[in-house]
């Protein structure tokens, strides 16, 4: 019954969405039977294939410890692999971390501006690209503050505008708002979705919330405890534009169940 | 509040509300009771004159027949007798000062370097760090024939002695703050692909400012320790409070030997002040602990 699960609207109704259908072209991010054994032995993935195409938000849900974020750091190569190939094209990622990640002494902008500044962009071409970022996470008006003087909320917004302003193919979230208050989150969540409509870029997504999992993503994929698997794959039929209100949404709610009842029999 | 949905396109509808901004952290606290403020350092103060005439008049045979100190002046004779020799005591303060602010100019410069060259391989660390260690754990003293031996007994000695002794917490503290970047800081380095020189000058040097600071403001205390210990000890050149110090305490003048006594410990003072300014311009606009109202 779990394993298997797919559900095939998902990519019509995008369509109609004037989305390019999720599931076409090339993938952007492709792991092919890729593990991890750690130096002392531990097994933290174990034959992981699935692979994200452009336009594609693919979400990871499993038990804590089950090498979820170990996902993430082979995608960057932050780690290497031990086992399988895991490709993706590493001049274009963008890396948000679970938490912002923001350096203390540096204002918003100039936190913003980083990654450009790391690359070589001129001053005149960061203050450019950071002010996209800056209207596209709605952080205007707050450029000039240091992160202390900023909510979680708002500390995450940057995080966020730091990574889009080289405005990477394929994005790695580390379960960004995993630390904030519920309608934090959930607001980031449909901002979130806004900025993947806008930059249409392939996105791996690590969290603990199914809820979030589900009203984020085109897929989840739901991991088995140590060492890590996919045991089940759901797709999300729900079309982009997402509205807040699809959270009380009867299917919402049953697929819900679903990719919880796959998750209580992966810590079984 | 209203829950608007998420529009597409540039602006954000949801933006940032108030309810977000409320929960930011403020800078400051309540502001301080003034009163408890001043009222503190000022009972302290009381308690301490106390303690000096109590012993002024407690030791026998502190006072001779006139009325005199001989072995401490009581807290209002400390003065006395003073203005004759001012001088030369500010002179020496003179030379205190440049020795101290030398030395710790050196010793900032040289520990930092340490800091960073250790902070960059572990090998470097670990063949460096016991040395220092075990710098800081030989009395100056022992060290005095060796310092004769390579550099005389004059102003620079006293310069080296300032560096011996100021050098070990700047060090320490510059390495703690070098290590302390947190490791998604060092990750999303990692991931633009930074070279060693970026990481260092945009991460790990502004990272380690605060804990810099207050390796140089302990350091600057002990830098006018260093310059009047030296003092003792290295007596070619101008004389500077140190030997004043002992000049006077041998000539059997404690009024004199206690105002350069105190002098000595306002120049401390000064150092660690202005260290404590300076580290509030520089880091006291981002770093989380940092108090504007501390010294």
């Amino acid at each position: 019954m779990l394993g298997g699960m797919m559900l095939s609207t998902g990519s019509a109704e995008s369509r109609l969405a004037g989305l390019p259908a999720p599931g076409v072209g090339l993938p952007a991010l492709t792991f092919d039977r890729v593990g991890m054994t750690f130096p002392d032995g531990t097994e933290a993935l174990q034959d992981i294939s699935f692979d994200v195409k452009p336009g594609e938000f693919v979400t990871v849900v499993g038990p804590s410890g089950c090498g979820k974020s170990t996902l993430l750091r082979i995608a960057s190569d932050l780690t290497p692999n031990t086992n399988g190939t895991c490709s993706i094209d590493r001049s274009s990622i963008g890396y948000v971390f679970q938490d912002a990640t923001l350096l203390q002494w540096r204002t918003v902008r100039s936190n913003i501006e980083l990654l450009a500044e790391l690359h070589g962009h001129g001053a005149a071409a960061r203050k450019q690209l950071s002010d996209e970022a800056i209207d596209l996470v709605g952080l205007r008006g707050h450029e000039s503050k240091y992160p202390k003087q900023l909510s979680g909320g708002m500390k995450m917004r940057a995080s966020l505008a730091r990574s889009l302003v080289l405005k990477p193919k394929v994005f790695l979230f580390d379960e960004p708002f995993g630390a904030l208050d519920e309608i934090t989150r959930e607001r980031l969540n449909d901002e979130l979705l806004r900025l993947f409509q806008i930059e249409r870029f392939a996105a791996l997504f690590i969290t603990h919330s199914i809820y979030e999992a589900v009203f984020l993503s085109t897929r989840v994929l739901v991991m088995s405890a140590r060492p890590g698997k996919i045991i089940a794959e759901f797709k999300v039929p729900f079309a982009y534009p997402r509205d807040h209100d699809l959270r009380f949404d009867p299917e919402f709610t049953k697929l819900c169940g679903e990719v919880s009842h796959a998750l209580r029999e992966a810590h079984a | 509040m209203t829950v608007t949905d998420p529009v597409p396109g540039a602006h954000s509808a949801v933006g940032v509300s108030a309810s977000e901004l409320a929960d930011a952290p403020v800078n400051a606290g309540p502001k301080r009771h003034q009163v408890v403020d001043l009222l503190g350092p000022f009972v302290v103060f009381i308690v301490f004159i106390g303690v000096w005439y109590a012993l002024a008049y407690g030791i026998d045979g502190n006072f001779a027949p006139n009325g005199k100190p001989l072995l401490i002046p009581a807290p209002h004779q400390t003065f006395s007798g003073v203005g004759s020799v001012f001088g030369k005591i500010w002179s020496s303060t003179q030379i205190s000062f440049w020795t101290a602010l030398l030395g710790l100019a050196i010793a900032i410069v040289l520990g930092v370097g340490l800091a960073i060259a250790m902070s960059q391989a572990r090998w470097v660390e670990r063949a460096l760090y016991p040395y220092l260690v075990a710098l800081q754990a030989v009395p100056i003293l022992a060290m005095i024939p060796l310092i004769i031996a390579i550099s005389g007994a004059n102003f620079r000695s006293r310069v080296i002695t300032t560096v011996l002794i100021s050098i070990f917490p700047i060090v320490s503290n510059t390495l703690f703050g070098l290590l302390s970047a947190e490791r998604n800081q060092h990750d999303l380095f990692t991931l633009n692909s930074a070279t060693r020189w970026t990481r260092l000058s945009k991460l790990q040097l502004p990272a380690a400012m605060p804990a810099m600071f207050t390796g140089f403001r302990i350091s600057a205390g002990l830098s006018v320790i260093g310059a009047v210990v030296g003092d003792f000890f290295f007596a070619k050149g101008n004389p500077g409070l140190g030997r004043r110090i002992n000049d006077y305490f041998l000539n059997n003048q404690p009024s004199r030997m206690t105002t350069c006594a105190i002098i000595a410990a306002l120049l401390g003072i000064l150092f660690f002040v202005t260290f404590g300014w300076i580290s509030n311009i520089a880091v006291g606009h981002w770093h989380e602990s940092s108090r504007k109202d501390a010294i």
